[in-house]
């Protein structure tokens, strides 16, 4: 199996999360950030099973097939979740579509979009991981602009705005709605090199940094309007211009590409690797497949509210309740 | 007729058999002198490929001394006493068939058969016209050694042999190609060298069946993934000394006879921004000249594409005193932006293909014509607009500094502008992510192509990042082992 060092796995899944980050909808407050910062604690905690499966040999290779297949189930809906997410959010971009009159804007910037994730995703888990950490790297330069570039609008006022989120627990739910990455998580811990625990903090420490820093920023930023901000993230860029003169806002664009199109794959090329343990004899075009299914996938969630409790509670389930009943199974074949 | 019908036929025994065996496969050929003369009695001949030998050492070396044998029994008498008693030349191989025999002949030997012998003995006297030891000319150099490689490839092994005289430094001659028959040398240290690495090497190396080896494009394929690379991951050097580096890094080194550059294995992407002349200078400048470079390799891909893009989508992103001018000398330009960049560049291409194949002396002319004439003319006639020259002509001078990696930028270049032109930053955005995927999958022989910067090695970033002096580096034994996934 292909090995990845635990910064390409911290790597691989935080620029999915980066991408959910920026796709969030509704209000955003300090609320916001400490339901967010719990629910990742809480999701450390859940990792453990986990953890101790693969830190006792355990591999998802060799699971029993239900499993595999419900984290191909999972890793497909979440991909069509993203693919949702484009779709929803592709509203606020404006991407040059008139050399392209016959094609609606939304599906072009789709289309484009997974056929990217297509030629990205197939060369496998290790060229991915490599350029997921070079794209992370880029990602965490364009935060850090944004950032720079929001300090002069910071208002404390805006941060007191706690009445932009609808309550901790529902800010919880929606944090772990946004954590649909982490049944790829379950996949790629077994491909790590390091130690898995020293992998699943560092990567919950990075996500923990980065919600706190996105989040915190936004709320300082777009405290004021939130309720008029259909994607809080996206009008905090807009509002976030560090030069007096000119303008921003396209760079946003080239972040929301480049973190578009990893997020889609990590989970293309998690998928596509499950398909490959179900089907041994599957050997050719299953990042080609996979894709397609997430498209399907995308097409029955298209109406769906994207942040409602099914989709938070199967999180837990694919981080903490499947890992712990693999572990018992193992521990039972052993005795 | 085909080499495998005599190549390992034996020798025959009968000198005028023999003699025509060898014109039968020779065709007649008139370079090949064939000097009849009896030594010590027995009836032998001198085989020689005119202009291949130098006819002082071998009247010197050769004939002189073997006009004096006395008389001999018999043919394996005469055979044994020059093999035994006379030293004619340092290299005396020994041929058994008409493969090993032409080769011989061919590369400059001269080859004494006789009569009732079933072997041959050849003389180490080459003595062909060659070029002497120059200034590579394809990589610069301020303040390091002037000497390049040169297209004899015993000369070059002997230009690195003076560089590194340690017993570790090991050259292996082979032979490839059907036809041509082109000497090969396989060059590593074998006290650095990854074993795995020399092992999947001559692997790799075993599956050219060529006709003939030209240039090292003719060997880097086989030593090359066969999947689609945007950038190599076998590199070239014509400076013994940079080849000297690599093989103490335990790189393996191919040399080629009759091509005056090296191939190196494995090659690095970060190795395309090091010259010799960084480890000349002061680190801090070094350091400095280092990221000029990783700017004009940026600039060299994206600066046309981002201006088409800026300026035809993203007006927003420049500041109003630019996008006036800008705007201003874009309305006389009777193309689109896309348009006109795309023919500045080709027109680019053309004189530049131009000015390489041209005779030197037209070559200048063709400087002046489209310097002058062409891109003056333009401009003032109003065709191009400044702004966009000016674009091009910073782009292609970013890209001079980083030579080797001229192919792929340029047709980056292109493929940035259009994806720039179509759909702005959104269309570059999604290019940089597949272009991203294709480098960062470009590994052979397990060695990352990336590598240190993804997967990451802190120590590697002291000669990638920064240039740190010789006190810090001279620790550490950095091998490219270190960078093995």
């Amino acid at each position: 199996m292909n090995r990845i060092s635990g910064g390409q796995f911290a790597a691989l899944l935080l620029v999915s999360d980066a991408f959910t980050l920026i796709c969030i909808s509704g209000g955003v407050s300090l609320i916001t950030t400490a339901a967010f910062l719990a629910g990742i604690f809480l999701q450390l905690a859940m990792a453990i099973p986990a953890v101790k499966y693969y830190n006792s040999g355990g591999s998802l290779k060799y699971a029993p097939k239900p499993f595999l297949w419900f984290y191909l189930g999972y890793i497909l809906l979440w991909g069509g979740l993203l693919f949702v997410m484009i779709w929803n959010t592709a509203d606020e971009l404006s991407i040059p579509s008139q050399n392209f009159p016959v094609i609606p804007e939304k599906l072009l910037l789709s289309g484009l979009i997974a056929l990217v994730c297509l030629y990205v995703s197939s060369p496998g888990v290790r060229p991915l991981s490599r350029a997921a950490v070079v794209s992370a790297a880029l990602g965490a330069v364009c935060i850090g602009i944004v950032i720079i570039g929001a300090i002069p609008r910071f208002s404390v006022d805006n941060l007191n705005n706690t009445y932009n989120s609808e309550g901790f627990f529902h800010e919880l739910a929606k944090g772990f709605v946004l954590s649909g990455g982490l049944g790829s998580f379950i996949v790629y811990l077994g491909y790590t090199k390091t130690s898995p625990m020293k992998c699943t903090i560092g990567y919950f420490i990075g996500k923990a940094v980065l919600y706190t820093a996105v989040t915190v920023t936004v709320s300082a930023v777009a405290g004021g309007i939130m309720k008029a901000a259909d994607f809080p993230v996206i009008t905090a860029a807009e509002i976030s211009q560090p030069f007096s003169t000119q303008r921003i806002d396209s760079l946003f664009l080239i972040v929301f590409a480049i973190l578009a199109v990893f997020a889609i794959s990590v989970q293309t090329e998690a998928a596509a690797w499950i398909i490959g343990v179900l089907f041994p004899d599957f050997t050719r075009f299953r990042s080609t497949f996979t894709l397609i299914l997430m498209i399907c996938a995308a097409f029955l969630l298209s109406g769906a509210e994207p942040y409602n409790l099914l989709y938070a509670a199967a999180v837990p389930t694919a981080l903490f309740i499947v890992p712990l009943i693999m572990s018992r199974i193992r521990r039972k074949g052993e005795g | 007729m085909k080499t495998e019908d005599y190549y390992y036929s034996p020798i025959i025994s009968d000198l005028q058999k023999n003699l025509s065996e060898i014109k039968r496969i020779s065709g007649g050929s008139t370079d090949l002198m064939v000097n009849e003369f009896y030594c010590g009695g027995i009836r032998c001949v001198l085989l020689c490929c005119e202009g291949m030998l130098s006819t002082q050492t071998i009247s010197e070396l050769i004939f002189e001394p073997l006009m004096h044998v006395e008389k001999k029994a018999s043919s394996h008498d005469l055979f044994k006493h020059i093999q035994d008693n006379m030293l004619l030349a340092v290299d005396s191989p020994v041929a058994e068939n008409y493969g090993q025999l032409f080769r011989l002949v061919n590369s400059g030997f001269a080859v004494l058969i006789a009569d009732g012998m079933n072997i041959a003995l050849a003389f180490g006297v080459q003595g062909f016209a060659m070029r002497g030891i120059t200034e590579p000319t394809g990589e610069g150099n301020i303040m390091g050694s002037h000497e390049g490689f040169v297209e004899v490839i015993r000369t070059n092994i002997s230009l690195i042999r003076r560089k590194l005289k340690s017993p570790f430094l090991v050259t292996k001659l082979f032979v490839k190609g059907d036809k041509s028959q082109t000497d090969l040398c396989i060059c590593y240290m074998q006290d650095r060298v990854p074993k795995k690495l020399l092992n999947k090497i001559h692997e790799s190396l075993d599956h050219i069946r060529l006709e003939s080896v030209f240039s090292t494009g003719y060997v880097r394929p086989f030593l090359e993934s066969g999947s689609f690379e945007l950038f190599s991951s076998t590199g070239t050097t014509e400076r013994p000394d940079v080849l000297c580096s690599k093989l103490i890094e335990g790189r393996v080194a191919i040399l080629i006879d009759g091509v005056p550059y090296a191939i190196i294995v494995p090659r690095l992407f970060c190795e395309s921004f090091q010259t010799l002349d960084d480890y000349a200078f002061k680190p801090y400048y070094s350091t400095f000249i280092r990221w000029v470079k990783y700017a004009a390799f940026i600039l060299a891909i994206f600066l046309p594409s981002v201006y088409v893009a800026i300026a035809m989508y993203h007006p927003e992103l420049l500041n109003s005193t630019l996008l006036m001018i800008l705007v201003q000398e874009e309305t006389k330009a009777p193309l689109s932006l896309v348009t006109e960049a795309l023919g500045v560049m080709i027109m680019y291409e053309i004189i530049r293909e131009a000015g390489i194949r041209l005779p030197k002396p037209v070559g200048g002319a063709v400087s002046i014509v489209a310097g002058l004439i062409i891109g003056d003319a333009a401009v003032k006639s109003g065709l191009i607009s400044t702004p966009m020259l000016t674009i091009i002509a910073l782009s292609i001078i970013s890209g001079f500094a980083v030579p080797e990696l001229n192919p792929p930028v340029t047709i980056l270049r292109f493929g940035f502008l259009l994806a720039g032109g179509m759909l702005g930053l959104f269309g570059i955005s999604l290019l940089a992510c597949a272009v991203l995927i294709n480098i960062c999958s470009t590994e052979d022989y397990g060695f990352p192509f990336t590598a240190p910067l993804s997967p990451f090695k802190a120590s590697g970033m002291r000669d990638t990042a920064i240039r740190t002096g010789f006190r810090k580096m001279q620790t550490g034994g950095f091998t490219v082992e270190d960078y093995h996934e």
